[in-house]
This record gives C-alpha cells, structure tokens and sequence, in this order.
C-alpha cells in the first residue's frame, strides 16, 4: 500500500496539534516532487489496479468513506433531551446552494415521527364552505410546483447575542439549508374547501406528538405557501416531515410545520405556545415583539471558517460564503479582510433566487497576516445586514431570534480561524 | 427481546428470593410510584420505548439491552461491563440516576425514600420479559393479587386509548369514505365551483377528534374543571420529575413558574407568570403536548387542574380551592399580555437608513479583538454540562 503524503487532519483540534508538521511537509513533498515524485503519482494505485464493488453493491449511494466527517452535528448542553433539539448543517463543508437531504439541520420538538404515508390525512376545516380530508394521493394530483428556497429557524445565531460563543460556522450559522421542493400551492386546497371571507388567518398542526402549531396570515398563505411531499428530487426526509410538509418562504423555519395534518382557517390567530412564549422577541425595554415572521438579511463566510482553516500557507485562496434574505433575492454581498474597514464586492455565483441561499466566492493573495474576515449582505429590497452591535443597540442581547449580524473570523498567521468580536 | 435470556432468568430468581425474604415490598405501592415514571417509561403489554426505554422484565434485564433504543455512551459501556438490572443496582439507580451512572441520559432526580424505591421495584418486577404479569407469585404482601390485576387493566386501557388517539385516521378511514378513491358525493362537490374535485368531506368525528386548540377568546375550551388542589396532585405525579416541584426545573428542562419583573434583567426568566400573554397557551399546549413522552394522555379536566395549578405556582391566584372551568377561564389575564408589540424592525435605525453602505476607511484604527468564541471545541465528546453564556436555542 502506499501512503498519501498529507493526510488530511478529520478534525480542527488534529489540525491544531498537526498544523506545523503539516506545513513541513507541504514543503517537503514539494522538495520531493523535483527529485523522484510523488509516489500516488509513480507508483500503481490499488484502484488504478483492481476493480471496485459493482452496481448494486450501494444501492442508496452514500457519501465517500473519506467524507464521513461531513455530518450533522448538535451541542449537546443546550438541550436537556435529544427529542426536543436541534443539530446543525456543516456549513463549511458543503458548496453551492443546495444543501444534500441528509444534510439539513434537524429540530424536533418530540422526535421524528415516523409516519406510514397511507395512514397519512390532512384535514383542512374551520371558517370554510366544507371542510375536507385529503390522502397523499390527493395532494400529488394537484398541479405541482418547483422551487428552491431556503429554510432557516429563528434561533440561528441565536447564542452568539452575547458574544462570541461557538467556535464553527456550523454552530453559529448552521440552522439554515436550502433545497428544491416539490409540491402543490397551499392556496389551491384552500379554495378546493372554499376559504369565507372572514377566514383571516390559517393555523398549521403538525402529527407528531408535539403537535406544532402556528397562526399563518391568510395573505402569505394564499401567496407562496407550499405544502410539499418531495425534497430535492426525493421523498421529504423522516427529519424533514415525511410525507408533507408546510413551505412558508422566506418566514422563519418553525413556522414550516412538519407531518403536516391539520389546517383550520378563522379570523383571529391562536396565540400559540410556539408564538408567545417562544418565537417573540424581547427587547431591552421588556417589550416583546411577536409574529416577527420574516427572516432577515444575513450572510456568513464558510470557509475559511473555524472548522475550515487555512491549509495551504500563504499565496492564492478562496473564500467563499452564503447569503440570504427572507425580502427576496440578494443583490450584492461586499468581503472585508480588515474587520470592516475596507470592502470588497464578491462574486455571486449560480443561480440567484428569491429567497433562496445565494453562493459567493472572493479569491484572493494572502500574504500570511492576521485576517479580520467579515460578509455584509444587500438584498433586492435594499436592506443591508446590520452589524452585531447595531442589532444590540436596537434590541438589547435577550431577543434570541432574529440575529442576522456580522460575523466576524479571525485567522491567524498559522490559517487557524477563530470567532470572535472586534472594535 | 432481551439479548441475555438466560441472565434474566437467573437474575429474575436471584431477586424473587430476596423479594420473599424481605418481604416489605408491596407491589401495588409501587404503582403508584410508577406515575412518576410513567411520563418516560411504559410497562405492560405492547409497551413501547417512550423518552425511555420500555421496562418490561428489567428487573433481571442485562441494563441497556433493549434492541432499537438509543441509550446514552454512558449506559452502553456500562452494558458493556455486563451491568444486570437487580435490586441492588436497580436501588442505586434509582436513588441517584446520575450519581450512579454518571451521563445517563435519564433526566431523573431520583427518588428519595427507600420504601418507594423497594415497591416500584416490586411492581416492575410482576412484569414478565413480553409485558404479561406474573402477579401471583412476585407480590410478596399475597393479598394484593386483584388490586394489582386491576392496576394493570387500567394500565392497559389508558395505553390503548393513547394509541387509538394517535391513530385517528385510520380509525376514520374504516367508518368514512375512503379518501384515495374519490367518492360520487365529492366528484359531484367538484360541479359544485371547487377547482379540482380532490378529497373528501371530513366527518364531524373526525374534525372534533383532531381540532383540539384553543384561542384567548376561549374558542376552543372543552367543557370541565379542575381545582389548584387537584392539579398539584396530577402536576406532583407527571409533571415534576421535570419542571421540579415548583416549576423551577430540574437541569435544563423548562422553568414553569417565577421570574415576574426579571425581564428587564440580565437575565430575565420567561415563564407563564413573567412572560406568556395569554392563560388559553397554557391549557392548549399542557393538552396537545404535555407529559413529555406521554402527549394527548391527559383528561380536559386534569387539564384545568394542572392549568389552575400552574396559576397557583406563578401567584396569579392564591387560593388552593381555587378551581378553574370553561366558565370563568376567559375572565383570568396574565400579567405580561400588554408587553407584546407587533414586528416594528423596520424601524430600527441600521434598516430606516437606505444610504449606500460605506466601503472604505469605514472605520478608525486596526480591528482588537474584544472577545473570543467561549467555547472553544463544541465537538459532542468534550462538551459535557458546559454552561453556555450566551441565548439558548429557544
Ligand atoms: C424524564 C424521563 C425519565 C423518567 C421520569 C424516568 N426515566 Fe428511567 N430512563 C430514562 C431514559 C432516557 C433512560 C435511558 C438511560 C440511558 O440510556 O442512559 C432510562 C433508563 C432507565 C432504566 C434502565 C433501562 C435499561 O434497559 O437499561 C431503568 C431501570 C429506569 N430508567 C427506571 C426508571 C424508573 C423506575 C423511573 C421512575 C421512578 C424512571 N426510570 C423515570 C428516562 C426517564
Ligand atoms: C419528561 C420531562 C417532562 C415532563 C414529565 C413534563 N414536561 Fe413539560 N416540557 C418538557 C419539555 C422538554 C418541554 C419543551 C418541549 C419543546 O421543546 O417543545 C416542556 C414544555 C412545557 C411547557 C412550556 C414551557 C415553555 O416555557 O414554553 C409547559 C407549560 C409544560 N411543559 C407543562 C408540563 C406539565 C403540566 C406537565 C405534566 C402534565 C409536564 N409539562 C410534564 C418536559 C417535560
């Protein structure tokens, strides 16, 4: 067998511990080039040689071996039981806009229920004509639709109000992915049971045992709303609400109830536990905002990031970063190496969709000196992301949801990245 | 279903020879105790893995062995070690859940009185590996034999009204049209000015099985009542092994109660009494949610009980007699309901500014760094019981 000469550290405290050594030997396999070679290059590799495993032998193909690092991932002191938690989406490892199924963060309030999608109902009733019931079946002969938005919870960022607090762009950003839904307009079962006209709002349950609720507007229901069974190309996920879900654009994540069951349309919202004692945002003054349901304008740099350091020593790079605005598109998002002092545009790359993650890259030389790395964001309404201390101005630092400021990395000579806060 | 049957077996005689020989135990006390473990555990037949895993034949059972229940690292070495659930283990456990096997994931305080850990044993062992009960010979006190029998038929019947209720559309299914073939009447609803002609009418069983929320107004409250008294009862047995006895949490768990005037604090403590809007959130969410692990188990008038309760913890009323109704819910406000104000972000100084943002010599001097990320390495292995400083998730 041979050796490949630098291994990849699988973790940032291996990269810690190895960042020197690693360093040596991107020298010495340098050195070593000009004279023999590198041997993954002389010599005859075992896959160069003998066949792999054949069809069938993956018949749900899974990620490389050497991938298994890139995986959701929780903190386990913020929540009490895994069945009421959220773990978070690798960021910083994954590129362009959509995040792959297995992927996107998870938040249950009572686990994943695992539904038989025959035993699957959902019952629209309440201020209608006549209240129905409609199979799976059902809701796939609707006429379906296509879309690609992203989904983000309202906590995301949530423990960085503070300060710094998580050292990983997975933990600070890492509640928000971005698919492809496949599904059918909320408002064409709404108008198959006929809405009345004083059918204001729309409350949204979903058939686990937490039983999810959330008071929706009527006007954002009939809007955009989806209810979707297929998330790119597949059936939703079990974590994701198999066999249907609610799609809310651009509106916070809790809102897209999962196992979706029940729709019950009145002329008033419910005030939900989902919505009052959690979801509202309190501010310095001991005034709570509620129903602060769009998402703002936000970006961050996933890599380099404290889980993605800087590797390669001094020289070309890559950074790049998502944005999003719950407003619609982004229209521009602007790079600082020097916390804020000087920007720069960077690129946008692929598709640009109303709500929906957006990718950019910034490439760059670095010349090897402490790197202050900051992302700001503009979307097409104009808004611009604000900084961490303009939201806590406004806000105070107990309003939880809703941070959308700037993060700010710190890298060090050494490509070690680090979250912190500056002046 | 245990890996281990023939450690059972032994085990099992090993603790039906200590249990004869004390002889103190008493089954149907046990029962009772087991209220406070109910909101995590079942036993019985059909019993399923809830919070916890099931509890059919543990005493005698190799600890962590039930197959498709995800224990904590920490009980699975400890299975590695070959720990067996008896009397002696079972006692420690259960005295000090985490003081015996530190990272168990059973958020449990622990009981305190020697007695009550000496009876649920007792009780737990009357339950055979399949969830059957071998009453006659494990109820050492003899004459408890029918109490026990009907103990476990009530167990029984609560267990399966659980499930028919989490199942209502299957039950509906057999009694109304099948939906996934649409039927003349909604073919013909379909003439009737609906676009598609999808679906079926829902029944009014099934609109009333599933439409349990409730609004401030009251829409939505069943009819019932419950006094503070009672709810402390119902609240001691399922609520407390979680949110403590006063509502003040165990770990991280929600606080319930307390906190009136902190939210302009620091750190401001949001509970019913500091913080929620409305009492119809309290009633709604005990009901659709609540115990955690056992949700929709509870009757519309523990319900009122439990919501009087929480009243009475919080200092919103002060009278045990206190009983809440359909009748005078509506006329009991929370104190915090004027402190919400709808979204106004827009307003907010960094959004009213529309000028174009700065994009050189933005700001004086070079970047310091004010603060570092607290927590270093929030990989799961090192992060045991860290204390965040910043918001929590929720
Ligand atoms: C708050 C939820 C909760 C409560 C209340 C609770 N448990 Fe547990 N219990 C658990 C969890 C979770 C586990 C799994 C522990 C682990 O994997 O570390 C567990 C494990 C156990 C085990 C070990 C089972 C096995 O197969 O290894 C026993 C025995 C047990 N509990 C008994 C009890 C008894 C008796 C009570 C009531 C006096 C009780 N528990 C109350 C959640 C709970
Ligand atoms: C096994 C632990 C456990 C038990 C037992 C339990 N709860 Fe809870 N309770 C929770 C958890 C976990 C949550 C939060 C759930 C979530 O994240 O959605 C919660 C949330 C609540 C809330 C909302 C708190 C807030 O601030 O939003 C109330 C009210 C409540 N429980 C009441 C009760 C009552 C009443 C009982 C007894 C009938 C009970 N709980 C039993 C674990 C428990």
């Amino acid at each position: 067998m041979t050796k490949v000469p630098m291994a990849r550290p699988s973790s940032r405290r291996a990269f810690l511990k190895g960042g020197l050594a690693g360093a040596a030997a991107v020298a010495a396999s340098a050195g070593a080039a000009r004279a023999g070679g590198e041997t993954v290059i002389t010599e005859v590799q075992d896959w160069a040689r003998y066949p792999g495993d054949g069809v069938d032998a993956r018949p749900y193909g899974r990620p490389s071996p050497f991938e298994a690092h890139v995986v959701r991932k929780n903190v386990p002191w913020l929540t009490s039981d895994t069945i009421s938690s959220v773990n978070f989406t690798p960021l910083h490892e994954l590129d362009g806009i959509i995040t792959p199924n297995g992927l996107c963060f998870e938040r249950h309030h009572a686990g994943i229920a695992e539904l038989d999608p025959a035993a699957y109902r959902l019952m629209v009733h309440g201020l209608v004509e006549k209240p129905l019931v409609f199979t799976l079946a059902d809701l796939k002969r609707f006429p379906r639709e296509n879309r690609i938005y992203f989904l983000e919870c309202a906590a995301n960022s949530g423990m960085e109000w503070r300060g710094a607090q998580l050292n990983g762009c997975q933990f600070t950003h890492g509640m928000v992915h971005c698919v492809m839904y496949t599904g059918v307009r909320l408002r064409h079962i709404l108008e198959e049971a006929g809405v009345r006209p004083d059918g204001k709002w729309l409350l949204a349950e979903g058939a686990d045992a937490s039983a999810m609720t959330r008071s929706i507007p009527m006007e954002k229901a009939l809007d955009d709303c989806m209810v979707a069974f297929a998330m790119n190309g597949e059936a939703l996920r079990p974590e994701q609400g198999y066999p249907a879900r609610l799609v809310v654009p651009g509106w916070e994540g809790n809102m897209w109830v999962k196992w979706l069951r029940r729709l019950e349309v009145g002329d008033q919202p419910w005030h939900h536990r989902e919505e009052t004692s959690k979801y509202t945002d309190l501010l310095a003054s001991g005034k709570a905002r509620r129903f602060t349901w769009v998402m703002d304008v936000k970006s961050v740099i996933t890599s380099p990031s404290p889980q993605a350091p800087i590797r390669h020593g001094k020289g070309r790079m890559v950074l790049t970063g998502l944005a999003w605005s719950g407003n619609g598109r982004i229209e521009r998002v602007d790079v600082s190496l020097d916390g804020g002092r000087n920007w720069k545009t960077a690129r946008i790359d692929g598709p640009s969709l109303p709500m929906a993650l957006h990718r950019f890259y910034y490439e760059f030389d670095w010349d090897g000196s402490d790197l202050y790395l900051q992302s700001r964001a503009i979307d097409e309404k104009g808004l611009v992301q604000p900084t961490k201390d303009q939201l806590r101005a406004a806000r105070g630092p107990n309003s939880i949801y809703h941070n959308n400021g700037i993060q700010t990395w710190h890298v060090d000579k050494e490509g070690v990245v680090e979250n912190v806060e500056i002046s | 279903m245990s890996k281990y049957p023939e450690v059972l077996v032994a085990a099992a005689l090993g603790l039906l020879a200590a249990t004869s020989s004390a002889g103190a135990q008493d089954a149907a006390a046990g029962e009772k105790v087991f209220a406070r473990c109910k909101a995590c555990h079942a036993v019985g037949e059909g019993a399923a893995n809830r919070v916890g895993p099931h509890l059919n034949g543990v005493v005698g059972r190799a600890a962590g062995a039930i197959e498709g229940y995800k224990y904590s690292p920490a009980m699975t070495e400890k299975a590695g070690e070959g720990l067996v659930w008896d009397e002696p283990s079972l006692t420690r456990y259960l005295e000090n859940p985490r003081g015996f096997l530190k990272g168990t994931k059973m958020a449990f305080a622990g009981l305190k009185k020697p007695q009550e850990i000496a009876d649920i044993i007792a009780y737990l062992a009357t339950f055979a590996e399949d969830g059957s009960q071998k009453a006659a010979q494990a109820d050492p006190a003899g004459d408890d034999g029918g109490r026990d029998a009907a103990g476990a038929a009530e167990t029984d019947t609560a267990e399966a009204a659980g499930e028919a209720e989490e199942e209502p559309s299957q039950a509906g299914a057999d009694a109304a049209p099948r939906a996934d073939e649409p039927t003349a009447s909604s073919v013909a609803s379909g003439s009737d000015g609906l676009k598609f002609g999808l679906g079926r009418e829902a029944t009014d069983d099934e609109v009333a099985a599933w439409d349990i929320d409730i609004r401030p107004d009251g829409k939505g409250l069943p009819e019932g009542r419950g006094t503070v008294g009672e709810g402390m009862i119902v609240y001691d047995q399922q609520c407390a092994s979680c949110h403590g006895d006063f509502g003040e949490a165990i770990g991280r768990w929600p606080v319930l109660a307390g906190g009136q005037g902190t939210l302009r604090d620091e750190r401001p403590e949001k509970t019913i009494g500091s913080y929620w809007p409305y009492l119809s959130t309290v009633y709604d969410y005990v009901r659709r949610a609540m115990p955690f692990g056992d949700a929709r188990s509870l009757s519309d008038d523990e319900v009122y009980a439990l919501t009087a309760y929480l009243l009475y913890l919080n200092d919103i009323v002060g009278d045990e007699e206190f009983e809440l109704s359909r009748e005078n819910f509506t006329s009991i406000d929370l104190p915090n309901e004027q402190n919400f104000i709808d979204d106004d972000r827009a307003s907010e100084a960094h959004y009213a500014d529309r000028s174009e943002p700065c994009m050189s010599d933005c700001k004086e001097g070079a970047p310091e760094i004010t603060m570092h990320a607290a927590v270093l390495d929030v990989t799961p292995e090192d992060s045991d019981e860290k204390e965040s400083r910043g918001g929590g998730i929720d």
